[in-house]
């Protein structure tokens, strides 16, 4: 009887039992999707200490990044036109965005898109962190004519054209490589001079 | 006595009586469907093992002599067990079995129209097991954290970022944060050994409870069988002992032939690919995500472009957009394919010439980007290439849809 009357009652006390009932479960799910959305939330933290923010500064010595001499400094005497190599800003290695690729080319086959100001004495540096999905890119030598040698990415088949600004020259890649500006010092040493010039990494 | 014991409690009789007695129908490619289902099991067993001795931590530490990840060492010191290499190649080789076994089983179902009326949601739970597996497959192969490791997640990372709109936050949920940091490997152990096998479970049940209660189409020849006796029984097996005994000694004979080729055939050597380095040499991807891989290489770096705020790029496109497709096309091949009245036969694929050929069209193109994915050894330069895979995939469908309709005029059937 108790029940009846309630839905009965319905213009004395201006709200059915139904409603009442509806409105809590509404107010409840939309309480449960906010506390989901806040747990959503902490579960995908802002920074990890990952992601592709360089820390080279101008300055910073150039060192191998792999290999036998592995945080030994690069000389500029070791390397030949057609040589290229990993390096990374001297104690800075544990950031994967400051990997660079340091090329040897020949002076009068840089050209333009290039910064030739970033360049000392066929010495181009750029970063080697592939603009489509971040794996590191490669050298390809060719052995005959040290000047057809270009930079791949293995991943995904990008191909960058060193001597024109690491242009791309086919695959998926989407922009070129960023250029960094290197010098070689007095003692034969190589520095970086300069920030990279423009966006490092995957572009997403 | 033990069984008076247990059938006073749990009325196994009655069980023997209502589900043992089901029957299966009988058909080699019904054996599909199990081949997924015990190479799960097998994956269960083994990745318990590799669960006691795993780490799931990149902290440092000290590996004769060399600093590498602990999740790496941990994985390195497996191998080296007594067994350990084995049970390692058991897993990974059953993780390549069941994505194999599912597609077989998923072109079964696609060949026979089995998808039709009234079983669409077990299709659907069906391509949810397909994905899961690939998920569970994806987090378990960052787990060893060699360099191959790493590099195969760092593009899956930046893949999951270059959704539009979402893709940002949906890759810090993914990942624990970026790509790579310390946060990502815990995250992945426990959806790899927990959450995924747990959802894997629940839907793999699912899948079943449907089937058992659809009933499995049957083999066209059974039609007259059934007519004459008049019944609606499905004609097979029973599933105890029949059907069971059938099973276990394929699932047998399953796990000789898997650690026969564990035993023989490396996977996943991560002592040859060394802990997390820079550079990058040449490395492709399991064979299942090879369509994927060999689709990103096929798009054009200057095609992007952006949408109401949400930014396409190429990797956008290989590896959102593509995907996302063949899952649409996938789910809505039932509600696009209907049938009038429920199915309960497996359909004639030469009588079905636009459906098959159309199945047929789409597994060339899925192996014409798996071809796409060696482009660089083949020497074929991407725009030749998608040139290539146009013109096999539209061949193979016009080839295979004219000879059908040939096959079926000559004998004067009708097609559906
Ligand atoms: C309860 C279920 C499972 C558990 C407890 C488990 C556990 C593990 C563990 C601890 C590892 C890291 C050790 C290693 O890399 O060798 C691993 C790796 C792996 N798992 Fe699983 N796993 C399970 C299910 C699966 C499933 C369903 C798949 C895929 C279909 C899968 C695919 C893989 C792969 C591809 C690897 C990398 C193996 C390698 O290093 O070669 N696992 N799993
Ligand atoms: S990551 Fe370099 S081409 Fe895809």
């Amino acid at each position: 009887m108790v029940e009846r009357d309630a839905g009965t009652t319905e213009g004395k006390a201006g709200i059915t039992r139904r409603r009442f009932t509806l409105g809590v479960l509404v107010a409840s799910l939309l309480g449960a999707a906010g506390s989901v959305l806040t747990l959503l939330k902490v579960l995908s933290p802002e920074k990890q200490g990952g992601g592709y923010v360089t820390t080279i500064r101008p300055g910073d010595r150039l060192v191998y990044a792999r290999g036998g001499e592995t945080g030994v400094t690069v000389r500029a005497s070791s390397m030949k036109v057609g040589d290229a190599v990993l390096v990374y800003p001297s104690s800075k290695a544990s950031n994967p965005a400051n990997l660079v690729q340091l090329i040897r080319l020949k002076e009068t086959d840089l050209k333009p898109p290039t910064n030739i100001g970033l360049t000392d004495q066929g010495f181009v540096a750029y970063s080697a962190i592939c603009t489509h999905l971040g794996c590191t890119v490669s050298w390809v030598e060719n052995q005959k004519s040290p000047d057809a040698s270009y930079t791949e990415c293995f991943c995904h088949n990008s191909i960058f054209d060193p001597a024109r600004g690491a242009k791309v020259m086919g695959g998926p890649a989407p922009i070129p490589l960023a250029q960094i500006g290197v010098k070689v010092t007095g003692e034969g040493a190589l520095i970086f001079t300069s920030d990279f010039t423009g966006p490092i990494g995957p572009q997403v | 006595m033990i069984f008076k014991w247990f059938d006073e409690r749990l009325e196994i009789e009655k069980f023997k009586a209502k589900f043992l007695r089901k029957t299966f129908p009988s058909h080699p490619t019904f054996l599909l469907g199990e081949l997924a289902l015990f190479s799960f099991i097998t994956l269960v067993m083994t990745g318990v093992f590799l669960g006691f001795l795993y780490e799931p931590s990149t902290k440092m530490v000290s590996l004769f002599g060399a600093m590498v990840p602990a999740a790496y060492a941990s994985v390195v010191r497996i191998d080296l067990l007594p067994m350990g290499l084995i049970v390692r190649r058991i897993h990974h080789w059953s993780a390549m079995l069941m994505i194999a076994a599912i597609l077989a089983h998923l072109m079964r179902i696609y060949f026979s129209s089995a998808y039709r009326k009234p079983r669409e949601i077990n299709w659907l739970a069906g391509l949810g097991l397909w994905g899961l597996t690939m998920f569970a497959a994806f987090t378990g192969y960052l787990l060893p954290y060699s360099q191959f490791s790493v590099t195969a997640t760092s593009i899956a990372y930046f893949i999951s970022k270059s959704v539009p709109w979402v893709g940002d936050w949906m890759s810090r949920l993914l990942f624990a944060g970026e790509f790579p940091s310390e946060a990502t490997v815990p995250r992945f152990f426990f959806m790899h050994v927990m959450l995924i096998p747990a959802a894997l479970i629940g839907l793999i049940g699912l899948h079943l409870v449907i089937l058992v209660k659809q009933k499995h189409t049957e083999p066209p020849a059974n039609k007259n069988r059934k007519e004459a006796q008049g019944g609606k029984r499905l004609i097979g097996l029973p599933i105890w002992p029949e059907q069971g005994v059938i099973s276990m000694s394929f699932y047998l004979f399953l796990l000789f032939v898997i650690v026969l080729v564990s035993t023989y055939i490396p996977l996943n050597p991560v002592e040859t690919y060394g802990p997390p380095s820079p550079g990058t040499p040449v490395m492709r991807p399991d064979w299942y995500f090879l369509p994927i891989y060999g689709f990103l290489k096929l798009i054009p770096g200057d095609l992007s472009f952006s949408i109401l705020g949400g930014k396409i790029t190429p990797e956008t496109i290989g590896g959102v957009i593509f995907p996302g497709f063949l899952v649409l096309v996938f789910a809505s091949i039932p509600f696009l394919d209907r049938a009038k009245g429920p199915q309960p036969y497996m359909a004639n694929p030469l009588r079905r010439p636009f459906m098959t050929s159309f199945g047929i069209a789409g597994g060339v193109f899925l192996c014409m980007d798996v071809v796409a994915g060696y482009i660089d050894v083949l020497h074929i330069a991407p725009q030749t290439m998608i040139i290539y895979t146009i013109l096999a995939t539209l061949a193979a469908g016009g080839i295979s849809f004219a000879l059908l309709r040939l096959y079926n005029g000559k004998r004067g059937n009708d097609v559906t």
